[in-house]
């Protein structure tokens, strides 16, 4: 059974007085399976934030539906989205978002916090996680204390720690050197050959090239998708290079 | 054309950013007309005019050093606000290719408009809520006649010359950091860059020994128009001390409880503990200016209102009877001989009937030093004595020998005492010695205490503890008293005989009750006293409620003006830093915010970590100023006691009333900011 289910999904911005609209998608339809590492593709305004923050109901569809482990996030009152979001999704941003008044311990422990979980618990939690994800020395370190790298595992293990069933991830390695690229690539990797679910949104061929599959969008529609089979990363990067070249040469898929 | 060119860039840069510009000006521009406002008041005409204008202008005088060491304090705080934001602007402006002269020249454009903005502004609105002020206290004290408007050009001057100096300051702190900071940093110095601050607990303890050794000197001062220096030195030390326990303590307090795990990581306390952390460090200096304003607001509000509310029973405390006559003779005998029967046949034909409750005694009065039981009349023991040390006056008492015939006859009774024996009344504390007297005369034997006297006293003569002794043979033993007094010379304490006489007149207008003492007076002095041998009559006297009570309430009523007058300025004040520091505040936290939104925090969650927030910002203030307040109480109640209200209980009532109304008032503000800061966290995402 699919873990996500994304039905005809449509959004259309609208200026503060109506004047302008924008459509940023217009017609998404795609399905993920437990345990899937899918990354989506496209060109920048090509309304990738626009779909995560959708799947992530941090934003209402215009039309469609978004069905998460069988929930219409649409139908859930509006009390009742934080703690869905805090409980059954992790995020990781572009931008880290890490709060500049906690340390990265605390800024992890954050969504356990607001879960109402004691100290004990969390610490417990965060003990082999930090150990993963190298930041265990780093820990009562503030943010503006660390490299970019560092804060972007801060800000997955902050995902990570509430065991969500799908890792929401934009644009994850936009603000990083290469190193700290390849370091975050293939810690997603691993945690998604333990079973964790991700849907990455990326313009980088080489982020999505680690991916299960890779979903292309333009226009507000999804036209395009590749599997990886059994292809290694690099075969995924050709593949995905060369879909890119016949779409910028003017190729449709349909 | 150069520099036109640098005046437009520090234009631009005030406009675009005018919403913090804008509420800074005004504030800059508030503060200098307070100083204004307390300045030339202090040296307005009006204190000379004014009944009791002299310690008006005193109080007003030391309030301007408070003021301005206030002003000091708050404009560094609010001015650190605006350079964050500005050094953005600078950065950029520095890697786009102008060097740090060029910015400072901007900076010194800045600072130059901003300066001229505030100080006339500020002196504009202080000259008109001044002489708006004073037409009014005219208005209440009924003294128009004689007054021109005039300017305070001292004030003025004293204004630009302090104010230039602040902006002065002010520009050199900002060129300094311009000067020191890499562009870089410039560029980042708003961002999240900031490091957290550490506890200092260096300052935070300072801040705490001081505030005690503040409250200490606050509580300890007995005479207040003497020690008026010391308590306002107090008062600096509660300013500074306030500063750094908001500053340093508030930091030191989040760490700590960030320490309690157990506390710390409860969703209510988490977020809120820890930007406060955070920001405490700038944003204490806010919280203290806040604090500060409304201890001066309480203290100025509550004693003042005291004074005017307290008037009627303290008018009446002073005057006790309608009209009071002392007849003052040369010798007891000559006021034991005068006709006591003919001075109150005086009093009832002059009063025409309208008479009431007459009481009439002899008195022979004196103060001095009490050791031991006796009264030294030796004048310059005493003055040694109260010079060497202020604590001295603890020891002054003053006796008031009475005849018992005149209790017994008062009293309705019919107590038969020896000679050399005596009733005693003290009007403070229980009489404690078996005897009573002057020292080197002989003693008396104290053979009762009073509870009750059969008549009233006015406060005056009790400011002092007061005996009063009631003697069978009260002729002889003054006259033993007057005998040793006479032998002293030069060096004795003064005192005389003298016949008392209080009425009142219930069906007397005031008008009338003034033409009956000047009635009774005439009566009295052309019968010299009712007197066998006229040089043996020394003076009448006399006090009317009536009078007092006119004169109580024109002083106490403009005082009590002027007290509304400077509280609104700083409550006005208050609102503004209030309203400023929440907005600040919001723009800082909003990208906070909507990162605990996207990490799964509901609305309902940020709203209650808002108001936890800012209930602990918003209510600090005011318990500290409420403690402030609590430790001035001994001291304004002597102050007001000066003024002649001694009313203690009012004073409680009028403290806690108005402390109950600010606290109102800071509900009211909360609420406003509050919502107008949940606005800002909450709104939709600004797209860059
Ligand atoms: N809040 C918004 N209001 C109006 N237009 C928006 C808003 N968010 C995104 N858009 C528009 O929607 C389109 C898609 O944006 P976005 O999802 O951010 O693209 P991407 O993340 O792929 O770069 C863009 O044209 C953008 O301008
Ligand atoms: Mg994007």
């Amino acid at each position: 059974m699919s873990i996500l289910e994304v039905h005809d999904l449509k959004k259309v911005y609208t200026s503060r007085f109506g004047t302008q609209k924008v459509e940023a998608l217009r017609r998404v339809n795609f399905s993920v399976e437990r345990g899937e590492y899918v990354a989506v593709m496209g060109e920048s305004g090509s309304g990738k934030t626009t779909l995560l923050n959708l799947l992530a109901a941090l934003d209402k569809p215009t039309s469609g539906k978004v069905i998460l482990d069988g929930v219409d996030t649409a139908t859930l009152p509006e009390k009742n989205v934080a703690a869905f979001r805090r409980d059954q999704l992790g995020f990781v941003f572009q931008d880290f978002n890490l709060l500049d008044t906690f340390t990265l311990e605390d800024n992890i422990y954050l969504p356990l916090v607001l879960a109402g979980k004691n100290y004990a618990e969390m610490s417990a939690r965060l003990k082999p996680l930090a150990e993963e994800l190298g930041i265990a020395q780093l820990l009562k370190k503030y943010p503006y204390e660390v490299s970019g790298g560092q804060k972007q595992r801060a800000a997955a293990a902050r995902a990570l720690i509430t065991e969500p069933k799908l890792l929401l991830a934009d644009e994850p390695t936009g603000a990083l050197d290469s190193r700290a690229t390849d370091e975050l690539l293939s810690l997603f990797a691993e945690v998604n050959r333990r079973g964790q679910t991700i849907v990455m949104v990326t313009h980088s061929v080489k982020a999505a090239s680690h991916a299960t599959r890779v979903l292309f969008i333009r226009d507000g529609e999804v036209y395009h998708q590749l599997y990886r089979g059994s292809d290694t990363n690099e075969q995924l990067y050709q593949k995905i290079s060369d879909t890119l070249t016949v779409l910028a040469t003017g190729g449709d898929a349909r | 054309m150069k520099r036109g060119f640098y005046f437009r860039l520090a234009i631009d840069g005030m406009r675009k950013n005018r919403k913090l510009y804008l509420p800074y000006l005004l504030t800059c521009a508030g503060v200098v007309m307070m100083f204004y406002i307390i300045s030339s008041l202090a040296h307005s005409p009006i204190m000379n005019t004014m009944r009791g204008g002299g310690n008006v202008a005193m109080i007003l005088n030391l309030g301007t050093i408070v003021m301005a060491l206030f002003a000091l304090l708050f404009l560094f705080y609010t001015n650190s606000f605006l350079i964050r934001r500005r050094n953005k602007e600078f950065g950029l402006y520095n890697i786009l290719g102008m060097n740090k002269s060029n910015i400072s020249r901007i900076l010194v454009w800045e600072v130059l408009l901003s300066a001229c903005f505030a100080l006339v502004a500020g002196i504009a609105a202080g000259l008109l809520f001044e002489k708006l002020a004073e037409l009014f206290l005219l208005r209440a004290t009924g003294e128009t006649a004689g007054y021109t408007l005039t300017i305070e050009t001292s004030s003025i001057i004293a204004a630009f010359i302090f104010f230039g100096a602040i902006f002065a300051l002010l520009l050199v702190a900002s060129l300094a950091r311009v000067r020191l900071s890499k562009p870089l940093d410039l560029l980042k110095s708003e961002a999240a860059g900031e490091k957290p601050p550490k506890a200092n607990w260096v300052l935070a303890v300072i801040g705490a020994i001081l505030l005690g050794a503040a409250y200490y000197l606050a509580v300890t001062i007995k005479e207040p128009l003497s020690a008026i220096s010391l308590f306002f030195l107090a008062v600096l030390m509660v300013i500074v001390a306030s500063y750094l326990l908001f500053i340093a303590g508030s930091v030191a307090m989040c760490r700590l409880l960030q320490k309690k795990k157990g506390y710390y990581y409860k969703p209510r306390h988490f977020v809120s503990v820890s930007s406060m952390a955070f920001r405490m460090k700038r944003n204490g200096a806010g919280l203290a200016s806040i604090c500060i304003l409304a201890t001066m607001v309480l203290v100025m509000i509550s004693s003042t209102s005291c004074l005017y509310f307290g008037g009627e029973d303290s008018v009446r405390s002073a005057c006790p009877y309608d009209l009071i006559f002392n007849v003052e003779y040369a010798s007891p005998h000559a006021c034991a001989a005068a006709d006591g029967e003919a001075a109150a046949a005086a009093i009832e034909k002059a009063a025409s009937g309208c008479a009431e409750g007459l009481v009439s005694y002899m008195e022979y009065s004196l103060t001095g030093v009490f050791e031991d039981s006796a009264i030294s009349a030796d004048k310059m023991a005493r003055r040694v004595d109260i010079t060497s040390s202020p604590m001295e006056i603890e020891k002054l008492r003053t006796i008031i020998a009475v005849p018992l015939s005149d209790y017994n006859r008062l009293a309705g009774k019919n107590i038969v005492l020896e000679p050399g024996e005596a009733l005693v009344w003290s009007s403070g504390e229980a009489y404690p010695y078996g005897t009573i007297g002057v020292k080197n005369t002989p003693m008396l034997r104290v053979q009762g205490i009073l509870t009750e006297l059969p008549f009233k006293l006015s406060m005056y003569d009790t400011i002092l503890t007061t005996y009063l002794v009631f003697v069978p043979d009260w002729e002889a033993y003054t006259g033993q008293l007057s005998a040793y007094l006479t032998s002293l010379g030069e060096d004795a304490i003064s005192s005389a005989p003298a016949r008392c006489c209080g009425f009142d007149l219930p069906g007397a207008d005031a008008e009338e009750q003034l033409e009956i003492a000047a009635r009774t007076y005439e009566a009295i002095t052309d019968a010299n006293g009712f007197c066998d041998e006229p040089q043996a009559f020394l003076y009448c006297g006399y006090s009317a409620y009536a009078d007092s009570r006119s004169d109580f309430f024109s002083l106490n009523g403009s005082l009590f003006f002027l007290g509304i007058v400077l509280s609104i300025v700083f409550i006005a004040a208050a609102a503004l830093i209030i309203y400023y520091k929440q907005l600040s505040e919001g723009y800082e936290d909003k990208s906070r915010f909507s990162i605990m939104q996207k990490v799964g925090m509901t609305k309902r969650e940020i709203k209650s970590a808002v108001n936890s927030q800012v209930l602990t910002v918003f209510f600090a203030p005011l318990l500290l100023a409420g403690v402030h307040l609590v430790f001035a109480f001994p001291f304004v109640r002597n102050m007001i006691r000066i003024f002649g209200v001694f009313n203690t209980r009012l004073l409680i009532a009028t403290n806690v009333a108005c402390f109950l109304a600010f606290a109102l008032f800071y509900v009211f503000v909360y609420r406003g900011t509050a919502r107008a800061y949940y606005g800002i966290v909450s709104g939709g995402e600004e797209r860059q």
